[in-house]
This record gives C-alpha cells, structure tokens and sequence, in this order.
C-alpha cells in the first residue's frame, strides 16, 4: 500500500487532514488501527486481508474527532457504515476525508461523500453463505429450540461490551444500558440481562447495520451475535424493501409512507 | 415522603357490582406513601368531589389517585377538583376501574385483586409525578374552508360574520356545488338557484372571505390554532383582472363538443369555459385537457377575441401558503357513475340517467331548459320509472348504508314529471320510504295521493331494451312478490351517494380519520358531530356522510360556531403532556447524540435541530428540540431515541418503569 503511505505523508504535510486512520502491525498476527498525526508514522500503515476491524467506529470518538479533520483508509464496509453515520449527521464532507480501498484493493481519494455514497451502491450488502446457511438452520427450528439455542449461546457472555466499542453504529454517548434511572436493560451478565442486553442492540441496529461482521470479529467467547443483526437484515429486506445506507436516505425503520403495503395505518 | 390519597368510586353500581370496592380501598390504604383512603358511591358528584378537596386541604395531600372510571370523560373534572384545594392538577392521576375492570370481569376475588393491582400501579406512579403547568399557544384567527358548497358557502359566511377571516377554496371553476345543479329543492318546491346564488355573490363580495376557485390543498402542517396550509392555485390560463367576464371567447371557442359537467355530461360546453350562467366567479377558466391549443399547439382564439388581452396561455399553477388557526372541511360527496349497475344498463342504454342527471334535465337552466326529454331522442317520455336504493343498502354492492337523501328527490323527481307532462306515468320502485324531517312525510304523501304517482315496494331485478322500450322487471312485495313488468320510456336510477374521489388522500393530508365508506369521521357520532379526531378541523356537510341541504346548512353554521369559539380566545392552552429532550449541565448539555432519528420519526414535526454554541458563536453542539407547540405527546419519538434522551412528561421513563414493577412485584 505504498500509495496509500505516500498520500497519508501529503495529506499530513500540507495540514490538509489532522489524522489519518488507517491499519497497522499489532502484536502476534493481528493488525490493530493507527492514528497517523506525523508524516513518518505513516510508514507504519498496511493493508492486506487481516485489516477487518471496521474503522469508522473510530470517526465518532470525541478523542479522534478533536485533532480536527480526519481520513480513514476505508474498505467497502467502513465506506458503508460512513455512509450510514453521515445520515445520522455524525460526520460530514468538513471533518472527514474517505482513502477508499476497493475489494480489489485499489485506493480511490473521494472528494465528497457523495462520491463515496455513489461508489458504494454499486455493491449490494449480501450476507455469506456460511451464515446464511446458520439462518436458514435457525428459522427452520421451533421455538423452543430456537429459545434454548440463544440460552445457550449467550449464557457465557460477561457483558465486556466489545461488541459495542467495536460498533461504529454504536457511538452513544449515552448507551441505553447505561440509562439507569430507571435500569430498562439489567447489567448483571445473568440470562434475562444477556438475552435483553443483545435483543436491545439487535433493534437498535436495525436498518442501521451494514453487516461488517465487526461485533462478532470483536467478541472474545466468538459469540455469533452478528446473526441477529443479519436476520433483521434479511427481515428488513422482505418487509421493508431491502437496506443501502444513504446520505439523504429514509431511515428504515423511522419513516412512514403513505403508500406503504399495510393499510392497518392509514 | 409522599402523603397520596386513594378514591375509589363505586358508580352506582357499575362498579361495585363486581368489585369490593371497600376492600381495594382497605388494601391501598396500607401501601407506603398513601395518607389517606375511602370509597364513595359517586366520586364524579359534589360530595364526591369535596371527598376529595377536603382531603388535600387537611391531610396534606401530595399526590391523588382516583380509582373509578376511564379518564376519558372525567380526567377534567379530577383535576379541576384537585386544583381547587390547591394541588396541582398533574398530581392527580386516574386508575380505570370501570372500563377495565369491573365491566369486563365477573363478580369474584380475581376482579377486586386487579382493582388493587390497577391502584397500586398508579400510587407508585404518582410518587413520581411532578407538578407540571399547562401550555399557552396563540391562536391565528383565520379559517381555512374547503369547499364552496351550501355547506362551504354557509360556513364562510356564518364565521366572516363574526368578524373573522375566512379563505375559501374550491377546486371547480365555480363555487355552488351539488346545489346548484338541482331544479327544485324538497319539501318546498323552490328554486334551488334562486336561494342559492345570492348566497354565492355574498361570499365574493364579502370583506372578510377571500375566494380562491379552482384551488386545492396541497399539504397541511401545524396544529389548532397555528396551521400552515399550503393551496395550488390551478393556472386558469387567465389575468383575472383584465377579465371582464364577456364571455365572448366561450362563443368563439371551436372546441365545443365536451361533456359539460355541471349539466352531468348531458350538454356540451366549450374548452374556455364558465361551467354556468350564475357562476361565482363569473370568469371562464381553460380547460387544458380538451383546449386545442394545448393539444395541436395551435389556435389561441380566445386571446384574438379576448377584448381586454386577459388570456395567459404559459400561466403556471401557483403554491399559496397560508397561516390559519382552523379549518372547515366541506367537501361534500359524489353519486355512483356508470359501470356499477350493469344489470340496470346503465351506461348502455342512454336513458337510464341517474337523479342528478333528471335535476339537469328538469333544471330551467339546463340543456333541454324545463323539459322532460329523454337523452336518446329527445322524446317527451310518457311512462318513466324511478329506482330507489340503486346500490344503496345493498352489502352485495358494498354500500351497505342509506343514501338517506334519495326518498325525497325521487319523490320531488316524480312530482315535477307530472307537473311537466301532464298525462304522464310515473312508477317508483322502493325498499323502504324514509321521510323523516320536517314536511318530509306530507311531501311524500302529496307526491302518492295529489300527484298520482304509483308507488311499488319492491326492488328491480333487472332492465333491458325491447322495440325500443326500456322493459323494467321488478316485483311487488305489498302483493305477495308478484312480478311486475313496466314498459317505460326512461328509468331514472337513485345512484348511491358516496365519498368524493380523493377523499382518502385528503384525510391523510389533514390528518383526520374517515370511516370504512371514506367519508370524513365525526369525533363523536352524538356529541361532537362536526368536530374530527384532530383539533382545530371541523366537518360540515355531505363530506361526513350523506346529508341534505336543511342539515348541511345546521352542520355548517355548527362549525362556524366552533371556529368561532376558538377565535374568541387569544391564546389557547394545551396539556403539558409533551416529550422532552433532556438536558445536562456542560460539556455533556444532552444525552442526546444529535442522530436526528426522531425528526423522520415524528408525525407531527415537532421536532427541530437545536445547536449550543459557545461564547464565540461556534457550535459545539447539536441536539434535538421538541416544540411544545406543535408536539401531540404521542410518544413515537421516546421509542425511538436510543440514549433514552425524550421524556414524554406526565409519562416518563421512570413513571412507566415505577407501574411496571409495581405489577411485578409482591406486595
């Protein structure tokens, strides 16, 4: 990604962005993110197919946010969830610059994020096959078989909130977890406090998520969490007409139409 | 430490039928927090309330349940009690001990441990009850009527004539309505134009009425007192100014074959146009559909004839928004079309017409001027046949109601044919006769005995055309189903009268709710029959429900005195019931993260961008911002905000979380 170093080095230099985000070498064989504030820093990035974090969680941190303007080595989920955060007014064409990475891993400057909007509806989110087959394995279950599954696979989760930190949807200031007066959501990691605790994301994440897999990338008991987020994908697909963050997009679940299917509203 | 006081209502015995009302009051008076507790056999009464002012006064209440009846009617009345010993009137709170409970269960210990269950939830509520004070908004003291019907016509006047403003819209080129169409009105006789058209030059002349014809709505914002309507002016193709109303270019317009809707297609008009001699405003419009201009992009004969050069070919239809504090819908109805009754060949056999079709027909000013003459061939009928109920009262036909003006008109149909041709015959078919109104019945009797007519309670199975006779097949009921055959010369059909096209897409724009027909929906079906669920928009006329003139005119000046009521004031106040955006001290000022969820969610927008700027003017902040004036208190937004970051108040978080645990928990 010598392009990518070469263009944080100018961006850095000339003042034009404060920080540029990108991957580097971690410890073992993972790869953690970098805040490059100096031209030799940049040295440091890489790119390559273990660069998966997803790094627009990083873009709504007030600790990023106040160097000033920032750019982001984006892939096509980063691009996404940037897209996503634009509508909800996070960031804008003053504070953020997008360093796309194609799939191919070809580097794109966008000059806007219209660019950046335009460039990602050319992909559609799809979910994999593997995990596709495990919702179809799901939905086939009763659901008292369905029930226990979650029990179960929930029943280890310490609620160390990784999935949260790791969300770039999930920049609350304010999680409604930590709403405590009154405590909606239990905190103890007991069975009721896990399943309310994931359910509760699950729907705030719907018609938000862009599937990026970064909550179950980020869970250390490899909890499949992100399944509940892709079913309300898929279930927002069939009763909502399919999901592409948009910059000036009707958000999915927030907006009624007159000419919607059900006429239980009019 | 909350002092609460319980009152639990007998009514009557609408609830201690089923509840011990004495032991719901026992058991309450030992939950922490509540002061004092009694039943009473009518809480709502004098006694009743004083029950309760007392008890603030010399206990030191802080906080009153009122377990009796939804709070619906009597929510008021608690409140205004409350008031009066001092207590504020959000501190009182109601537990449903009727609707919920005592109506719907039988007598036994399961019924009365839910009316405990029902007031504990609310003494634990109103622990956290604050005390909340009602909100002012200003009023605009301009009403928007749509529609220049009788109905429309009469509002306007009747609100102009309290002094205050009124904006009338219509979407045809003239107002009048249905009206203006009819001969002769029932039970009188009297010539519907004749009453009519002076009224319609009053609405233009009018200082406080601004008239805009060939006008629709276009959206609706806001709330009562304070809506924003925005109106589309229809291009008219025409300097209303310089127009002098001549009218010569509708005698040289060469277009001239178009079905003329005011005459309900059985005479012809031009493409510049004034749908009739009487109209108000009397300035003809163009019809750009039908205009030859407009099609072949050549003609413009009206603009060579035009005297004063008033013709505007590239005029374009105008966006109005106007501020208004109530609107009047009046929007009226229209009668089933062809196609409907294929059984009785309507569309296919050119004399069966429908009633509006013979009030043209026996209208002085219509295309036969007077004379009954059937459409084929122009022949004076001699025998004519009247269908009551054509797809009224019909569930097969999904009209399952009465069309409620159609007894009537036949029977005034009926009279004129044979005041109009003497000699004549004339049959009414009929499932019922519903006369009832003032001079209604002896009309339909004059119609029967003085006039002749042959009434035949039956129905019509089906019509057909025979050696050019339309041949009628119906049955006598009165004579055990005996067929009855009727060789007549035109059939007039009592069409069916039915919401307005359009009439959905226009609730939706108000807001307002409409019933299964379309028909607009009263608040309430006795007590508020002009009002709609939505405050600030009231229904006149045939726009609610079949209606005739008498009640469209009281539905109408009924209206008129609402919005006039509504100006009277100058502020109005609204409950407190509102959401809330929280507030923090710096630098958090909000949990509220600014995602702006809220402002696609809301129904109402009610919801703005809010930024908090620092000493030197940059923002460093931006929240949401809920305007008490226009929220409902609907609470989609609080759902919706992932930070918890709206409170509706008087239903907070922590309230709604309080009665649910109160339900939980033992006890």
């Amino acid at each position: 990604m010598d392009d990518l170093i070469k263009r944080a080095k100018e961006l850095i230099e000339t003042s034009a962005v404060k920080v540029v985000i990108g991957y580097e070498q971690g410890t073992g064989n993972k790869t953690r993110a970098l805040f490059v504030e100096k031209s030799e820093d940049a040295d440091k990035l890489i790119f390559d197919s273990r660069c998966v974090q997803n790094l627009a969680a990083y873009v709504t941190k007030k600790e990023v946010k106040e160097k000033g303007k920032m750019a982001i080595a984006a892939t096509l989920p980063v691009m996404r969830s940037i897209i996503q955060l634009a509508s909800e007014f996070q960031v804008n064409d003053n504070n953020l610059l997008v360093l796309g990475i194609t799939p191919e891993s070809k580097l794109i400057e966008f000059g806007n994020l219209v660019e950046v909007e335009t460039f990602v509806h050319q992909y559609t989110i799809e979910i994999d096959a593997r995990n596709k087959e495990m919702l179809d394995k799901l939905a086939k279950m009763t659901q008292a078989e369905r029930w226990k599954f979650w029990i179960d696979e929930l029943a280890p989760c310490f609620k160390c909130y990784a999935c949260r930190a790791a969300c770039p949807m999930c920049y609350c200031h304010q999680c409604t977890v930590d709403f405590n007066q009154p405590q909606w959501i239990p905190v103890p990691s007991h069975e009721l406090g896990n399943l309310e605790w994931h359910i509760m994301r699950a729907i705030h994440l719907t018609g938000r998520c862009i599937d990026c897999d970064a909550c179950y990338n980020a869970c250390p008991l490899s909890i499949p969490i992100n399944l509940l987020t892709k079913k309300m994908l898929e279930d927002a697909k069939e009763h909502f007409g399919g999901y592409q963050p948009a910059l000036k997009g009707d958000h999915l679940m927030s907006t009624y139409k007159p000419d919607d299917k059900e006429n239980f509203i009019h | 430490m909350s002092k609460i006081g319980v009152f639990v209502c007998h009514c009557g015995e609408n609830i201690s039928a089923t509840v011990d009302c004495a032991k719901v009051a026992e058991t309450a008076g030992n939950y922490d927090g509540v002061a004092y507790s009694v039943d009473y056999k009518y809480m709502c009464s004098d006694p009743g309330q004083n029950l309760i002012k007392s008890a603030i006064k010399e206990k030191g209440l802080t906080g009153v349940v009122v377990a009796s009846c939804s709070p619906r009617m009597h929510e008021p009345t608690f409140r205004k009690a409350c008031a009066e010993a001092g207590l504020n009137p959000f501190m009182c709170e109601m537990a449903n001990l009727r609707e919920h409970c005592s109506w719907v269960h039988e007598k036994g210990e399961a019924t009365t441990e839910k009316a405990i269950d029902l007031v504990r939830i609310l003494v634990e509520k109103v622990k956290y009850n604050h005390s909340l004070s009602e909100i002012k908004v200003p009023v605009t003291k301009t009403a928007l009527v749509i529609g220049g019907g009788i109905a429309g016509i009469q509002a306007s006047l009747d609100i102009a004539n309290t002094g205050h403003k009124v904006i009338l819209i219509e979407r045809d080129p003239s107002i009048g309505g249905h009206m203006s169409q009819l001969s002769e009105t029932f039970p009188t006789l009297d010539c519907s134009q004749c009453i009519l058209t002076p009224r319609m030059v009053e609405v233009a002349q009018h200082p406080n009425i601004t008239l805009y014809t060939y006008a629709e709505l276009e959206s609706l914002e806001g709330f009562i007192g304070n809506f924003k309507a925005k109106i589309r002016r229809k291009s008219k193709s025409l300097d209303e100014k310089l127009c002098t109303g001549c009218g010569l270019c509708t005698t040289k317009c060469p277009a001239k074959k178009i079905p003329s809707e005011f005459n309900e297609g059985l005479g012809k008009r031009t493409a510049i146009y004034v749908p009739f001699p009487q109209a108000v405003p009397n300035k003809p419009v163009i019809d750009r559909i039908n205009c030859t201009y407009y099609i072949k992009g050549k003609c413009k004969i009206c603009e060579i004839v035009c005297p004063t050069g008033a013709i505007r070919f590239d005029q374009e239809d105008q966006i109005m928004e106007v501020e208004v504090g109530a609107i009047v819908i009046a929007t009226g109805f229209t009668v089933k079309q062809p196609d409907f009754f294929p059984e009785y060949g309507f569309g296919k056999y050119p004399d069966v017409i429908t009633g509006l079709q013979f009030e043209r027909l026996a209208s002085a000013s219509g295309p036969t001027l007077g004379e009954i003459r059937r459409p084929s061939d122009g022949k004076i009928p001699e025998k004519i046949v009247f269908l009551a109920c054509a797809g009224s009262r019909d569930p097969a036909k999904g009209i399952p109601y009465c069309s409620k003006i159609c007894c009537m008109y036949i029977a005034k149909h009926a009279m004129l044919y044979q005041h109009k041709v003497h000699g004549g015959k004339s049959y009414v078919f009929y499932m019922d006769i519903r006369a009832g109104g003032k001079m209604y019945e002896e009309f339909v009797r004059r119609a029967i005995e003085d006039d002749g007519v042959n009434y035949i309670r039956g129905r019509v199975s089906r019509i057909y055309e025979k050696n050019g006779k339309l041949i009628v097949d119906g049955a006598d009921t009165l004579l055990n189903a005996m067929p009855v055959e009727i060789e007549a010369d035109m059939v007039v059909l009592a069409t069916a009268g039915v919401a307005n096209e359009g009439a959905e897409e226009l609730a939706q724009k108000l807001h307002i709710s409409y019933d299964p027909y379309k028909f607009f929906a009263e608040a309430h079906p006795k007590l508020k029959p002009v009002e709609t669920n939505t405050a600030g928009i009231f229904l006149a006329g045939a726009c609610q429900a079949p209606r005739d003139i008498p009640e469209s005119v009281a539905m109408a000046s009924g209206a008129a005195v609402k919005v006039a009521g509504l100006f009277s004031q100058d502020e109005l106040t609204r409950e407190p019931i509102i959401a809330v955006v929280n507030r923090q001290a710096p630098p958090v000022y909000s949990s509220c993260v600014g995602c702006f969820l809220c402002i696609s969610t809301c129904p109402y927008q009610a919801i703005e961008k809010e930024e908090i700027k620092n000493r030197n003017g940059e923002v460093i902040k931006s929240m949401a911002k809920v305007n008490p004036g226009l929220c409902q208190g609907c609470g989609t937004c609080v759902a919706f905000c992932r930070t918890k970051s709206i409170d509706i108040q008087g239903y907070t978080h922590e309230q709604m979380y309080t009665e649910v645990m109160a339900l939980l928990n033992e006890y």
